[in-house]
């Protein structure tokens, strides 16, 4: 627990073009992603991905005729961190946008002090819903677009009737594999037949609990695996499932943290076929990926760089955020969120984003099967679901809805018409 | 008896002279730390020319909470000669004590005032169902755990804050005390202490909402309307005093006989035993007590840091607060408060990219990168060659006499 | 499970025909019967590949058994202008050369994405591997007459039998032969039509612990919680349910009310709905709205409501058992025939006792796997703090510091056992110069001062975590285990050891010979046993102290390097691994009583056991395990501060 805080002024990084800069014309784009600590692996490709796409919108001219200003602070994965520089980076630096954090933590941590300032941020991960934040937008998957298709594919495509819902123990796991419990359920899966088991972080030894897993084939029922292991613990994990012989085609395993970053360097020559559920995967075959990826590798400088899913979804959402202001002609938080409703961009995967009243994005869900060479081989894609705020699978959110244009509420109780609250639940 | 008279009346007057006559780093501290509080309140944007972002005030409010515990460390290795790894986990159990009564209360007023709208007042077991929903939704739960029953009550909550640091303190410490267990088995095993209470805080069933718990407690029950500005000074204001407090009941314990016999227990246990004194008692005391201000600390830094999570009890929090302590100076208070604040602020300046990196040419020293290694390097330099730390170099400037 | 007539009449018609396949057609007949299904050949699905079979037989076309090779293999490309099917030859320039599937005629080169590569899943690939078991069985290449086999364990089928029996009569492979009997019994009791022969081959799998024989027998058991008055003739009853103890109560009128049988029970929230439908006049049912605020008042409410006829009657617990009580809850197997399922359950319960004992050694088992990465983490520590009473919170480090080791090396060397082979000793070297480099600098000086030498090396650790992640980067990096150690050591299909496993366990009782050896039997051993009695008096003796402190201390770092290895083999290599190791590993030492190697021994044991022996008891939370361990141990000081093997007299010093 050291305390890590910007005492003085943030590191700048200044991207202006030198001679366009206007002192009294300068937007200005926070961007909030932990540079060291054990979350740096994950979000220092995101900074960079921010950095590009504010490199491309000032040669592109920037927005409203000014030149864009990245500000990029670390929050080092300490989570007070994120609520401290959050109302650094709107009251001392005063930027116009956040875009930032990968955990769920960091998220809840930064929440209280975005909607007291009143900010505009936009989160690019995969969670577990439950939320809908006036100030936020969700540009990565809800459960609905992740979790809940690809348990549907492990129903109808691969006759899957026992589960092992099988998760690192944090808040992710816990709402997703709730969710899926009574999904699965309401599917006619029986209790018994659900196999849950959390784990901690870094997770090393799984012998006792892949032998547990295939324990349960002996049941007469086809089994699958929903893994939502995070990080680090994957590979211990993978290294079992490979040493101790469980292919895909006995036990599938379909992952929703694990992508073309995490499988890098890791010998997937054994895990051919095991599965992973996202909205994009770096094997898309469409020309905006190509160049995306053709982007990336240049300003990286390294053609070995692989592309995943929260990449494609600040892509997705700053260029959201540029088209917003535009249409709205100003910076300001309550005129830009007017104009994100409804506002449209193409995904990388084909098909077009749409940003929903709730916060959250249409996309389609892609399917992926691992392999040998790292990347996925797509195997099924849907047309662009709706993102979900609320799951109609818990009972204490079944008649929540949100809608931040009409109802003006981002947790509205459909079976008592009123709004529950205008903050967030931290 | 007529000698006693003239004894009982004037034994009160040269002690409490002596006190401070003897420590003049006390009134020195209390001057500082007045001064401090008044600059930084005239500076604030809560309370005057706002040359002082919020942030910052909370900052330094939460090193002034850091100072205390750092006290209280000094106090119990420094003085006493045990070496806990375990305070931050006291420090932490404070905190959560208090985030729960302000998770709660707070998620209450909005639920009251959210179902009151209905048609139909709500039951009290409907407000705290949909309490327990808002709260622990987030974890992919929806009942509440049996240790949150009395959490909407601040007096209960606020004697948490000292019964849960102090009890376990007391129970810990009386079984390792009894058991003879000394040194660095001691060490070893309030880290074992501190590691069994960070993973089990870690897990969801422990009803503390395991990893990500518990946040928004910057918004304080009661005070919603008033902006962070103005509760952030309230804040400074209030560690501000508790460690004046804090340093005050500490010197003063020190200063006496008592203090006397802890340092002796510190540099010879067994011959302070064999002079008939209950060694394994004083150790108690002072292990508990100790205890019970990290606490205190915790539950006044965690409503500024805004949320409070198992990562912060991890053992190697209780090690850097060893660190601070050694590179401040052992066994001397003001030590303790110089090395905590002094550590810690250097490392946000650091590491929050502050400081300018340094370009060698062939390599560029980022400090973000290279701090933490700087910061092992000089505390094994610290250890080897000035073991009296920072503080030590007041022994420079104000010769004693002997 | 989709179990379509289709397919197997496909095999079959398929069978016939592929003799005729050698005559070429000029029309294409095949392109049109995969026209007349284009949409499900080009986004196939489970549910819809029956319905491509059925028009691939009905068209009765050449080349159908290659084609649906290739269609499992990925091998059939959509051209998307106009939605024809092709296979394809990779071509320069991200270019595919297309072949005609019927003419087998190159049919041009397009960019890859003018056409779409057709990729089935799993499901999918599975279907198609059942309708082609029968070719793929008397296929000349064993492996594939093998993977068709798999397919027919993953997916049986009653059709099967036939094919097999063929299949079995013309194998001369004799494994494969085994495999094939096998298999048969299996299909047999599930699906053979005779009462006998299914009993027969029932009987066959008593006490088979095999996975494949305990899901066969579980299938043929596969219940269905039926209802009814009275239970109906012919029905082969699983159990019966008794509601209020098999069944809640609760649960069984819902599932009365769910068949329409009575009216559903109204919650407490269909209550409060139902009262703020019927406000009038700031009151329900005459009880004003402000005193509805505890549950009696409610349902008063609601009485008075019910009363006016205008909601649902309240159902109450008497209501509930007057309604359950006229009918029979009871399981029914799917399996009319009692005679099979008596079989079933018999044969199955002769596996439990064997299955529980063969459970218990896979968990002894692997406890003792983690008993034996304990031992080589803390081993080294054994030396450094157990003999030489120095405590170096740096150990974790070296066990790193070994690790990366590992990974450097195999990034050299691509031979996974070639790096291995060369990482072991490397490591050892790198951590023992660490190790004398520390013992030298720092150690020496603070030989008196055991709490500075806990914070000196603890600034020395974190220095060194930070150093390995501006280094190698915080991502966990790999080491991958050669070929020969990357498999399991199956015994049965309960028990299997993972062979890298198998291979630390076997290291950690090399290093605890060595270290007997070393510490007991050589002269290294006498001075090092001396000068941590005495050093005075070994001084005197002509030993030195410092050189033997010095290679003490190494050699105990040098083991921790090895150790670093052996763990990144089975976990993760990162900056932090030696921190997740290190208070266990101190915690290993002390519990198993400081200074002994054999104490260490016995520490790593009961904490491995113990470990397991709790995950055993609560499988869904590793994390609980965990904790209950540690505070296991404090206690366990406590009250055994010494440790499990007790050094007494003057060796046991202080």
């Amino acid at each position: 627990m050291i305390r890590k805080t910007l005492l003085t002024t943030a590191a700048t990084a200044s991207l202006m073009a030198a001679g366009a800069a206007h002192a009294d014309c300068s937007i200005k784009v926070g961007v909030l992603h932990s540079l060291s600590g054990s979350m740096a692996i994950s979000e220092t490709t995101l900074r960079d991905v921010m950095l590009m796409l504010v490199d491309q919108q000032n040669a592109k001219g920037g927005v409203l005729g000014c030149q864009l200003e990245a500000v990029v602070v670390d929050p080092a994965s300490d989570w007070p961190l994120f609520a401290e520089l959050t109302r650094q980076l709107l009251t001392v630096n005063e930027v116009d946008v956040i875009f930032g954090a990968w955990t769920s933590v960091s998220r809840k941590a930064l929440l209280p002090v975005l909607e007291e300032l009143n900010g505009l941020f936009f989160y690019p991960v995969q969670y577990e819903g439950q939320e809908s934040s006036r100030n936020v937008f969700y540009t990565g998957a809800a459960p609905n677009q992740q979790a809940i298709p690809a348990v549907d594919y492990f129903l109808e495509e691969l006759g899957v009737e026992s589960f092992a819902l099988l998760g690192t123990d944090y808040v992710y796991p816990r709402t997703t594999n709730a969710i899926l419990e009574s999904y699965l359920l309401s599917k006619g899966i029986a209790a018994e037949d659900i196999f849950v088991n959390y784990t901690p972080f870094g997770h090393a030894d799984w012998s006792t609990i892949v032998s547990d897993v295939i324990a349960l084939g002996a049941g007469g029922k086809q089994v699958g695996v929903i893994s939502t292991i995070n990080g680090d613990a994957n590979i211990g994990f993978y290294t079992e499932l490979a040493a101790q012989g469980v292919s895909a085609d006995d036990i599938p395993v379909v992952a929703f943290s694990v992508g073309e970053e995490e499988l890098s360097g890791l010998d997937t020559s054994r895990l051919v076929g095991h599965l992973a559920a996202w909205n994009y995967f770096m094997s898309a075959d469409t020309p905006e990926n190509e160049e995306f990826i053709a982007a990336w590798h240049e300003f990286i400088g390294d053609e070995n760089r692989v592309t995943n899913d929260p990449m494609e979804a600040h892509y997705i959402g700053f260029n959201m955020w540029v088209q917003a202001v535009e249409a709205a002609g100003t910076t300001d938080v309550d005129a830009v969120r007017a104009a994100m409703w409804g506002q449209e961009f193409p995904n990388l995967t084909g098909g077009t984003a749409v940003m929903g009243v709730n916060h959250h994005l249409s996309k389609p869900v892609l399917i992926g099967e691992i392999r040998a060479d790292g990347q996925f081989d797509i195997i099924s894609q849907t047309e662009e679901v709706p993102g979900e705020a609320w799951s109609p699978f818990l009972t204490e959110s079944a008649t929540l809805t949100s809608d931040w244009q009409t109802l003006e509420c981002g947790m509205f109780d459909t079976a008592t018409e009123t709004c529950v609250q205008l903050t967030s639940n931290y | 008896m007529s000698l006693d008279i003239p004894r009982n009346t004037a034994a009160p007057a040269p002690s409490r002279r002596s006190f401070l006559h003897e420590n003049p780093s006390v009134l020195w501290f209390m001057g500082l730390l007045g001064v401090f509080t008044v600059a930084v309140t005239v500076l604030s944007e809560g309370f005057g020319l706002g040359l002082i972002s919020t942030n910052l005030v909370k900052v330094l409010g939460m090193t002034l909470c850091l100072c205390l515990i750092a006290i209280a460390m000094d106090v119990v290795w420094g003085y006493c000669g045990i070496l806990s790894l375990g305070h931050f986990a006291f420090f932490g159990l404070g905190g959560y004590a208090i985030g729960m009564w302000l998770m709660y209360a707070r998620t209450e007023i909005v639920i009251r005032d959210s179902l009151g709208r209905g048609t139909i007042p709500p039951t009290e077991l409907e407000v705290s169902e949909a309490v327990a929903a808002q709260i622990f939704g987030v974890v992919g739960s929806s009942e509440l755990p049996l240790i949150w029953t009395f959490a909407g009550s601040l007096p209960f909550q606020l004697a948490m804050v000292v019964l849960v640091p102090g009890v376990l303190a007391l129970v810990f410490g009386w079984l390792a005390f009894r058991s003879r267990v000394t040194g660095v088995y001691l060490s070893i095993l309030t880290q074992a202490m501190t590691l069994a209470l960070s993973l089990y805080l870690f897990q969801n069933d422990t009803g503390l909402r395991g990893n990500n718990g518990l946040s928004g407690l910057q918004n304080i029950p009661g005070f919603l309307h008033v902006p962070q500005s103005v509760l952030s000074v309230w804040f400074f204001w209030a560690s501000a005093f508790m460690l004046g407090a804090g340093y005050l009941l500490f010197a003063w314990v020190v200063s006496g006989k008592f203090g006397s016999v802890i340092r002796a227990i510190r540099d010879n246990e067994a011959r302070v035993r064999f002079l008939g004194y209950n060694v394994e008692g004083y150790k108690l005391f002072v292990f508990t007590v100790t205890a019970v201000i990290s606490g205190i600390a915790g539950a006044l830094y965690y409503p500024q840091a805004g949320i409070i999570n198992p990562a912060e009890i991890a053992p190697i929090a209780s090690i850097y607060l060893a660190v601070w302590v050694a590179i401040g100076g052992r066994g001397r208070l003001y030590g303790a408060v110089i090395g905590a604040a002094f550590v810690s602020l250097l490392s946000s300046w650091l590491t929050g990219g502050g400081a300018p990196n340094i370009d060698l040419g062939f390599y560029r020293i980022v400090w973000t990168d290279w701090w933490l290694v700087l910061l092992g390097l000089g505390f094994v330099a610290v250890t080897l060659f000035f073991p009296k730390g920072i503080g030590g170099l007041f022994d420079y400037l104000v010769r004693k006499k002997p | 499970m989709l179990r379509l007539f289709p397919l197997v009449a496909l095999t079959l018609a398929l069978a016939i025909t592929l003799p005729l396949r050698a005559q070429t057609d000029s029309l294409t007949p095949l392109q049109d019967a995969l026209q007349s299904v284009q949409e499900h050949v080009a986004s196939p699905s489970r549910a819809t590949v029956p319905a491509v079979l059925r028009a691939l037989l009905d068209a009765d076309a050449p080349g159908t058994v290659d084609f649906l090779r290739a269609w499992g293999d990925r091998e059939v490309y959509e051209r998307a202008e106009d939605g024809l099917f092709f296979y394809a030859l990779e071509a320069p320039d991200r270019m595919l050369a297309l072949i005609d599937i019927d003419s087998g005629a190159e049919a041009g080169a397009v960019s890859t994405r003018a056409v779409n590569q057709i990729r089935p899943n799993a499901g999918v690939r599975r279907e198609i591997g059942a309708a082609l078991v029968s070719f793929e069985l008397m296929h000349p290449e064993a492996s594939r007459r093998l993977a068709a086999l798999d397919n027919i364990a993953r997916s049986p089928d009653a059709e099967q039998i036939e094919a097999l029996t063929l299949a079995r009569d013309a194998e001369d492979d004799s494994r494969i032969a085994a495999r094939m009997d096998r298999l048969l019994d299996l299909l047999n009791a599930r699906f053979a039509t005779d009462t006998d022969v299914r009993v027969d081959a029932i009987d066959g799998l008593r006490g088979d612990i095999s996975t494949e024989a305990r899901r066969v027998l579980n299938q043929i058991l596969q219940t269905r919680a039926e209802f009814a008055p009275e239970i109906p003739e012919g029905t082969n009853v699983a159990r019966i349910r008794a509601p209020g103890s098999d069944i809640e109560l609760i649960a069984a009128y819902a599932t009365l009310a769910e068949a329409g049988l009575v009216p559903a029970r109204p919650g407490r929230n269909a209550i409060r709905d139902a009262l703020r439908r019927n406000v009038v006049d700031g009151a329900v049912g005459g009880i004003p709205v402000h005193q509805l605020t505890s549950d009696e008042m409610r349902r008063a409410a609601y009485a008075a409501l019910e009363a006016q006829g205008s909601v649902a009657p309240l159902v109450t617990e008497d209501d509930m058992r007057a309604a359950v009580r006229e009918v029979v809850f009871f399981d029914a197997y799917l399996e009319p025939d009692p005679a099979v399922t008596d079989a079933a359950r018999d044969a199955l319960d002769s596996t439990r006792t064997r299955i529980s004992l063969w459970q218990f050694v896979s968990i002894s088992l692997d406890a003792l796997s983690l008993a034996s990465i304990f031992f080589l983490a803390a081993i080294g520590l054994a030396i450094t703090f157990g003999v030489m009473r120095v405590i170096n919170m740096a150990h974790g480090e070296f066990i790193m510091m070994g690790a990366y080791t590992g990974y450097v090396v195999q990034t050299v060397i691509p031979n996974y056992t070639t790096s291995l082979i060369v990482a072991l000793p490397l490591a050892f070297a790198v951590t023992f110069a660490a190790g004398v480099a520390m013992e030298r600098l720092v150690i020496r000086h603070l030989y008196t001062r055991p709490l500075e030498t806990l914070l000196a090396t603890f600034g020395i650790s974190i220095a060194l975590q930070q150093l390995a992640k501006n280094i190698f980067g915080t991502q966990a990096r790999p080491l991958t285990a050669p070929d020969w150690l990357a498999g399991a050591i199956q015994v049965n299909d309960v028990v299997s050891v993972a062979s890298i496993r198998v291979a630390i366990f076997v290291m950690a009782i090399g290093f605890l010979a060595m270290l007997l050896y070393i510490l007991n039997r050589t002269r290294l051993g006498l001075e090092v046993r001396a000068v941590t009695q005495n050093p005075g008096m070994a001084a005197s003796m002509g030993i030195n102290p410092d050189r033997i402190n010095m290679l003490t201390f190494g050699l105990g770092s040098g083991i921790a390097g090895v150790a670093g290895v052996s763990i990144g083999l089975v976990a993760q290599v990162t900056s932090e691994m030696g921190a997740n190791y290190i208070v266990q590993s101190f915690m290993t030492v002390v519990v198993g009583g400081v200074g002994s190697v054999f104490g260490t021994l016995a520490g790593a044991t009961l904490i491995g056991f113990l470990q397991k022996g709790i995950e055993w008891f609560n499988p869904a939370n590793t994390l609980a395990a965990q904790t209950f361990m540690v505070l296991f141990i404090i206690l366990f000081i406590q009250f055994r501060p010494k440790g499990i093997v007790a050094l007494k007299g003057r060796a046991a010093g202080d």
